[in-house]
């Protein structure tokens, strides 16, 4: 007799205790004793539903734990602006997660930074940190000086390029049958005479390379066009230092480049699936009619109908700006003269 | 039966006897692999649902199915039948315990089981409605979860119904195919003396004792050739008052000479589980990546015609085929038999041609996907867990290159063996060698080509 109750005990062990004791062991294992909250979202496709679930919300000055898990492909998690943060990969059945305490009031975005299907740019969620003090706080409105800047100068950020405008420079000295090199230009740059605007950063940012070109070329009209270009470019490619453009060239990689391609071609992965053909920043003379205003525009926002998402709610705007100085990279660099 | 070619186990290990007599046998494997089924339906419904990464789908249709095809049905029978955890709370209920013999009948409304599903059709339908469905049930932790607890559930329904093992008897879509390919085990559960077995009037083996119960599978072990249906339970090993019943060493493939046992139902089975291992091996290992998805219903019209194709190959194609074959079979032989009972007996020559053709695909299965049991012994819900720090062991196929070799050897030995059943099964309709050999001869083409087919599928 005592062994058939040792049986049965076995049994409801096993049929009642097991499932009991996964659960209980889990949460063991998610330190429930701890303060930090847990919160799992399950990733997925954006065509099978996406982040699960994916809007959370926390208070300002609590530590949560995210934990992400995958169940259909890999994804790659990141949580912006402004965080730093890049879970990398997440394979199928796997678990990548992260504590952090939100010190301020707002909202930040986790989202997918891996190729993952054809809708992979829908793929985020957001956290709505919560000020204590007021939580029924309306988020305050966001204000960007650069884009408003843009608006009250009547530009289109949805042109093709600032050349199209109608009050933008039309040069007709421009030939571009040969490549720029950043090198030349840097040699040269010492002996032109720079005139001071385009010495300007904050000039630079809201001019294109043509006009700077025109500028350039009334100073120094001794000089060839095609070293005048190599100048140009040095000078648009040389505000962003070589740590930022690492962080940017990352970013762009695992951000950018499945549509507009590793090297700016604008041939990406996925290149063939957006509504507008993405813009190939390698394509010099589309580069050297854009303004670096009008390009942080267009990444924060997005482009309107183009299936170009917008990132402004991923990267804040000092990160903006490191990516579109890496921008101005893949249109000049590599290409000796 | 050819006892001179039978070595009793029992006797040469006489322990094992000792063993197989207590009450503590069964409930020990029962017990231990319901740990692991539980796990499996918990993990099932409550874990990952990337199968891979799901102890429900890895432990379930890599492990235990590699362990079932690959060891346990060819070596040794229905053993798996005697651990297997299905059937076993409907079991318990019947006989109100786990381990001890209770006094009385066992504990059911005594309904009578329908003689026309006495047969194999029930395991057959059932077998091909699940195949049919197999590319979802394999992938899927939650609906691989819901069908063992629903077979577990119907195990339970079933025992408050009837009396014994009905389900694992007629209805356990698994057991089927195990009953027909332990014929080929090399062993077996028999009685020594057929003739003491004859004048023990009181059949304790069939209606138990204080130390045993009937045979839950409604077997007579005195009269009983082959494995097909013995369970393996080793009740009446307790419950012989004789020690007449023993475990014999045999020939591999003994069971498949047993003329008089042949059924149609059971020949379907053979015919089932060729064709399943043959679009089973087109479907999920083969590069057609459409025909997966399909399979996997991506849409509904795709499914219905890969359903269509499915159940029309198994029960149609490939026995019409098999028939057109014996036709000429029996023409060359001069065979004067009903083709319907030559069709049933040269079936059996499918048996193990079919189970080498499963080994060769579970080889494919199992080293292939073998790995991913390495990281789930750690996580086995997928939630991040690390129990044995093998979590992040990396997904590893071994002996690719080995497994090319594997398999020809395998299904070239089942090809082998499938032609002698072949012959051998001419040769008890005719006395003479040469028309024996003629008969045979469509009989060892068709097996010849079927194994071509599973070569060039393995092997490019």
């Amino acid at each position: 007799m005592k062994r058939e109750l040792l049986a049965i005990g076995i049994v409801i062990l096993i049929l009642i205790g097991l499932p009991v004791g996964v659960f209980i062991y889990n949460r063991q294992h998610t330190n429930p004793d701890s303060p930090e909250r847990l919160i799992t979202i399950q990733a997925a496709v954006p065509e099978a539903g996406g982040f699960q679930p994916s809007a959370i919300k926390v208070t300002a000055g609590e530590t949560v734990t995210l934990r992400f898990t995958s169940v259909d492909v890999t994804h790659g998690i990141a949580i912006g602006p402004g965080l730093g943060i890049d879970l990398g990969h997440v394979d199928p059945g796997h678990v990548q997660e992260v504590s952090l305490t939100f010190e301020k009031a707002g909202t930040y975005t986790f989202y997918c930074n891996t190729w993952c299907s054809p809708d992979h740019w829908r793929m985020r969620g957001t956290v709505d940190v919560i000020d204590p003090a007021n939580p029924d706080a309306a988020p305050s409105p966001y204000h960007d000086p650069i884009i408003e800047q843009l608006v009250e100068e009547g530009v289109n950020i949805d042109a093709n390029t600032t050349m199209d405008m109608p009050d933008h420079p039309q040069p007709d000295v421009l030939r571009f049958d040969q490549p720029a090199s950043i090198e030349q230009g840097h040699i040269l740059a010492a002996s032109l005479v720079i005139p001071t605007e385009l010495a300007d950063t904050e000039w630079r940012l809201t001019h294109t390379p043509i006009e700077g070109l025109a500028l350039l070329e009334n100073n120094n009209p001794s000089i060839s066009m095609s070293d005048l270009i190599n100048v140009i470019a040095y000078m648009w490619t040389s505000d962003t230092p070589p740590e930022d453009i690492q962080w940017a060239e990352e970013y762009y990689n695992k951000n950018c480049a499945a549509c507009h391609g590793q090297t700016g071609e604008g041939n990406g992965p996925a290149a063939d699936q957006t509504a507008q053909s993405p813009v190939a920043f390698a394509d010099f003379t589309y580069m050297f009619g854009m303004r670096s205003d009008v390009l942080y525009a267009k990444i924060r926002r997005g482009g309107m109908g183009t299936d170009m998402p917008n990132f402004g709610t991923l990267l804040t705007p000092e990160e903006t700006l490191r990516l579109v100085g890496y921008l101005w990279q893949l249109a000049f660099k590599d290409r000796p003269n | 039966m050819i006892r001179s070619q039978r070595i009793n186990v029992l006797q040469h290990v006489p322990f094992l006897r000792g063993i197989l007599k207590s009450r503590l046998f069964q409930p020990v494997l029962t017990i231990s692999t319901l740990f692991f089924f539980t796990l499996a339906i918990v993990t099932g419904l409550f874990g990952t649902p990337v199968g891979n990464r799901n102890f429900g789908i890895v432990f379930v249709w890599i492990v235990w199915w590699g362990l079932l095809i690959i060891l346990l049905v060819p070596f040794l029978g229905r053993l798996w039948c005697a651990a297997c955890p299905i059937p076993v709370p409907g079991e318990w209920l019947q006989r109100r315990g786990i381990i001890n013999r209770r006094k009385g009948r066992l504990s059911t409304l005594r309904w009578k089981f329908p003689k026309r599903l006495r047969n194999m059709w029930l395991q057959n339908f059932g077998f091909l409605g699940i195949a049919i469905f197999s590319a979802i049930i394999l992938t899927r932790p939650e609906v691989s979860a819901w069908l063992l607890l629903g077979f577990s559930l119907i195990g339970i329904v079933l025992s408050i119904l009837y009396e014994n093992r009905v389900f694992c008897r007629y209805v356990c879509p698994v057991g089927g195919f195990i009953g027909l390919y332990s014929l080929m085990a090399p062993i077996e559960v028999r009685v020594q003396d057929p003739a003491v077995c004859a004048t023990h009037t009181p059949k304790d083996c069939i209606i138990g004792n204080e130390y045993a119960y009937g045979c839950p599978w409604m077997v007579f072990p005195g009269t009983l050739e082959r494995n097909t249906y013995c369970g393996m339970c080793m009740e009446c090993i307790k419950a012989c008052p004789k020690n007449n019943v023993v475990i014999n060493l045999r020939p591999v493939g003994s069971d498949l000479m047993v003329a008089k046992e042949r059924r149609l139902d059971e020949a379907y089975k053979a015919f089932i589980m060729l064709a399943c291992a043959l679009l089973y091996s087109v479907v999920l290992l083969g590069p057609w990546g459409w025909l997966k998805q399909w399979a996997n219903m991506d849409t509904l019209p795709h499914w219905l015609a890969y359903a269509g194709v499915f159940l029309l190959a198994n029960l149609l194609l490939l026995p019409g085929l098999f028939t057109l074959t014996t036709l000429l079979s029996r023409r060359l032989g001069g065979i004067q038999l009903p083709l319907r009972q030559l069709v049933t007996d040269y079936a059996y020559t499918l048996v193990p041609l079919g189970l080498t053709a499963w080994i060769a695909f579970s080889f494919s299965l199992v080293f292939t996907n073998g790995s991913y049991a390495v990281a789930v012994l750690s996580d086995p819900f997928g939630w991040g867990w690390n129990l044995f720090g093998t979590t992040e062991s990396a997904w590893t196929p071994f002996g690719s290159s080995l497994m090319p070799f594997l398999q020809t050897g395998i299904l070239t030995a089942g090809m082998l063996f499938a032609v002698n059943t072949a012959y051998k099964i001419a040769g008890q309709y005719t006395p003479d060698p040469r028309r024996a050999l003629r008969g045979m001869l469509p009989i060892a083409g068709f097996i010849t080509s079927i194994t071509f087919v599973f070569l060039w599928l393995y092997l490019g």
